[in-house]
């Protein structure tokens, strides 16, 4: 069954054509994901204000217990808003090359979210000391520009036409 | 003599805005490049607005905080001007006669008042917003409306294109 066969049947179903006729609801989803992607890319570039050590240096560690909470808020708000806007919509996103192209650079995101966290909770000195600094500062700059690379594919959805 | 419709007329007529209006890809990027900086525009004033209102972030002293964190959301102010503006201009007469896109404006005029009378002001208290202290009650207020005032701006931004005919 490819894609959009399954596109084609959720379309059909009760539920998504409840959230295609509720009009005031997409244009919230779409809000609420605004503000989650708010949530997510300002987490996401205080920590590295902090890697660049552009900001007062306090323990890595304290500063990923401020933002990475927000984070993952952000993260479940997306995840959230974003599969009822699947659902509403599943031949807009589901065969779409680029939503399928977005949906991996969100997994390689969510997995350096991830392999952050595991490494501050073995060896916070890490982030705190001189040594390997320049590694982290240029991770840094590849999470923040994959994540705009994310904001970049979400808005090409639109533009590539499928079935 | 010249009025406001003629001065939009003008933009949207000139080679520099038809030139976006044509392209396959320039609409689309000053979309993302705005979606972007208001993500951090917003970001960053919440990151501020939290520790007015004690919420976040309270063991830093207020003034440190402040002169760390505004500094990244004027430059991504600046770009959300920037993207906004060149979007503007592509359908200048209708984004103006846009009731979403007036009330957002009306919301930024209002934001920017909020900020400015707390930084006449209010913040002349900070000093004594340190490390884990609060701040006044006028600063909190100031916090609760900026937040309160940039969500809704965000609401309207959203709203402008739902409001919008295409081109």
């Amino acid at each position: 069954m490819s894609m959009l066969e399954v596109a084609q049947w959720l379309s059909q179903t009760p539920v998504s054509v409840a959230i295609q006729s509720a009009l005031w609801l997409i244009p919230l989803l779409q809000t609420i994901h605004i503000l989650a992607i708010a949530m997510v890319i300002s987490s996401v570039f205080m920590i590295d204000l902090r890697i660049w050590r552009m900001v007062s240096l306090e323990p890595m560690a304290d500063t990923a217990h401020r933002f990475v909470p927000w984070l993952w808020a952000g993260l479940i708000l997306l995840a959230g808003s974003g599969l009822t806007l699947i659902v509403g919509e599943p031949k807009r996103s589901l065969p779409n090359p680029v939503f399928q192209i977005k949906m991996l650079l969100l997994l390689v995101a969510i997995a350096a979210t991830c392999a952050f966290q595991l490494s501050l909770r073995r060896n916070s000195a890490i982030w705190d000391d001189a040594a390997g600094r320049r590694l982290m500062q240029l991770l840094a700059v590849g999470t923040l520009v994959l994540w705009c690379a994310i904001a970049v594919a979400s808005r090409w959805i639109a533009y590539i036409k499928v079935g | 003599m010249h009025s406001i419709g003629d001065l939009l007329r003008w933009l949207e007529d000139s080679a520099f805005a038809v030139s976006i209006t044509q392209s396959d890809w320039a609409f689309p990027a000053l979309e993302t490049v705005h979606v972007l900086a208001l993500s951090l525009v917003l970001g960053t004033v919440c990151v501020v607005d939290l520790r007015l209102l004690g919420w976040a972030s309270r063991q830093r002293p207020y003034r440190e905080l402040a002169r760390e964190v505004l500094p990244w959301t004027w430059i991504a102010f600046c770009f959300s001007v920037a993207s906004g503006g060149l979007m503007f201009i592509t359908q200048a007469v209708e984004y103006y006669e846009n009731v979403a896109f007036r009330l957002k404006m009306t919301l930024l005029l209002l934001a920017g008042l909020n900020m400015a009378i707390f930084e006449l002001f209010t913040v002349r208290d900070a000093a004594k917003w340190g490390q884990g202290m609060s701040a006044s009650w006028r600063a909190k207020l100031a916090g609760a409306l900026s937040l309160s005032l940039w969500v809704a701006i965000v609401f309207f931004g959203r709203r402008i294109g739902f409001t919008m005919m295409p081109e």
